[in-house]
C-alpha cells in the first residue's frame, strides 16, 4: 500500500469498492440455471457404447465393404457384360469331379497304371467300381499301339 | 478450508457423491469466481456465460485435477482461461487486432445498466481498460481482490517478479491516466 502510495498517489486515495452490482438474486438462482445446463451438457456427451458393438463395428465394416466392392464390381459385369459372365460361369461349371479325375488319369503313365491294375485287390474294386472288360479293352487299343501290346504280352 | 476442500475434491471424484459435491463447490466460489471474470468481461450478461462455461469445464475435468494446486487456485485458473477465451473470440468474431478489444469492453461499460459507482470510479475502470490484457489482469487481482503474488504466479503461470514489474507498471500507467483526465 506504501509502495502504491508513493508510485501512485491519486490512485491510492480512490476507495478501494466495487462499482458493479448484480440482478437480485442472481447467485441464488445461478446454481439451479447452471444444473439444467448440466443436464443438457451430460445428455449432449457420447454414451458408453455396447461392448458386444465395439468388437464386431470393425468386422461388420469391413464385411460392408466386402459387399460394397462386390455390388460395384459385380452388378455392374453383369449388367453390362452379361456375355463375359456366362463364359466365365461356364468355365467354373465345367471343372466338375469328372475333370478332375480326368486330369489324375492323364498325369498317371501306363506303367503305373498297369500297376495300379496287377495290385492285389485291383480287380475287384475295378469290378465294384463297374470297369468291365469292354471298357479295359477300348482304353488299350485307344491308348496302347499294337506293337506295344505285343512286347508286353511277350514279356 | 484446505481440508474442506481435500474432502470436496474427493467427493467431486466419487461417481455416487459427485453431483450433491458440485453443487456445494458451485455455491461456495459462484461469487469470487463471478468477480474474477467480471472484472475481465465487465458485462454482467457476458460475465453469467463465462462463469457457467468455468463450472462446466470444472466438471468435466475434475477427474483430472491432480491437487498439485490449491482448488481455488485451480479455479480461479479455469475463470481466467475462459474469460480470456471469450474475449479472443469477440474479436475474431468483430476482426478485431489480437490485443485491441477495449472499445467493445468500454461499450459494454459505458452501457452497463449494473454499474453504479461515481465518475471517478468510471474514470478509474476507463484508465484499467487502457492497459495491455495481461497487466490488466494482474492489477485487477492485486489492487481489488488483494491476492498475493505467489498465488497470482500459481494462477496466471508467470514469475512473482514478472508480476510485480507488470503491476508496477500498470499502476503508473493508471495513476498517469487519472492525472491527465483530472
Amino acid at each position: 500500500m506504501n509502495k502504491l502510495r508513493e508510485i501512485a498517489p491519486r490512485l491510492s486515495k480512490i476507495k478501494k469498492e466495487n462499482p458493479f452490482r448484480v440482478p437480485d438474486n442472481y447467485f441464488d438462482d445461478f446454481s439451479a440455471r447452471l444444473a439444467v445446463k448440466l443436464e443438457a451438457e451430460k445428455k449432449a456427451l457420447p454414451q458408453p457404447k455396447n461392448t458386444v458393438i465395439r468388437y464386431l463395428k470393425p468386422v461388420l465394416g469391413m464385411a460392408a465393404s466386402f459387399a460394397l466392392i462386390f455390388m460395384l464390381v459385380y452388378w455392374p459385369l453383369k449388367s453390362f457384360l452379361p456375355n463375359y459372365l456366362a463364359k466365365t460361369n461356364t468355365f467354373i461349371e465345367s471343372t466338375t469331379e469328372d475333370d478332375a479325375f480326368r486330369s489324375i488319369l492323364e498325369r498317371l503313365d501306363e506303367t503305373l497304371f498297369f500297376a495300379v491294375l496287377a495290385e492285389p485287390g485291383s480287380v475287384n474294386e475295378t469290378a465294384e467300381a463297374g470297369f468291365s472288360d469292354d471298357e479295359l479293352m477300348g482304353y488299350l487299343s485307344a491308348n496302347i499301339s499294337d506293337y506295344e501290346l505285343y512286347l508286353q504280352t511277350e514279356n | 478450508m484446505e481440508t474442506d476442500d481435500r474432502q470436496l475434491i474427493a467427493e467431486l471424484k466419487q461417481e455416487n457423491t459427485r453431483d450433491l459435491a458440485f453443487h456445494r463447490l458451485v455455491k461456495t466460489y459462484q461469487e469470487r469466481l463471478y468477480w474474477h471474470i467480471r472484472k475481465i468481461v465487465l458485462s454482467h450478461e457476458d460475465t453469467d456465460d463465462v462463469l457457467q462455461n468455468t463450472f462446466l469445464k470444472v466438471w468435466k475435468s475434475i477427474g483430472g485435477f491432480r491437487e498439485e494446486s490449491k482448488l481455488y487456485t485451480w479455479l480461479y485458473r479455469i475463470a481466467t482461461n475462459e474469460a480470456i477465451t471469450f474475449l479472443n473470440s469477440k474479436k475474431r468474431r468483430n476482426l478485431l487486432p489480437l490485443n485491441d478489444v477495449s472499445d467493445y469492453l468500454m461499450e459494454n461499460l459505458t452501457s452497463d445498466p449494473y454499474f453504479e459507482g461515481d465518475q471517478l470510479q468510471m474514470k478509474l475502470q476507463q484508465a484499467i481498460l487502457r492497459l495491455p490484457e495481461k497487466q490488466r489482469i494482474v492489477f485487477n487481482m492485486k489492487y481489488f481482490d488483494d491476492l498475493k503474488y505467489e498465488e497470482m504466479s500459481q494462477i496466471l503461470d508467470t514469475s512473482v517478479g514478472a508480476l510485480k514489474a507488470s503491476y508496477h507498471h500498470a499502476a503508473k500507467k493508471v495513476e498517469e491516466f487519472i492525472k491527465n483526465t483530472d
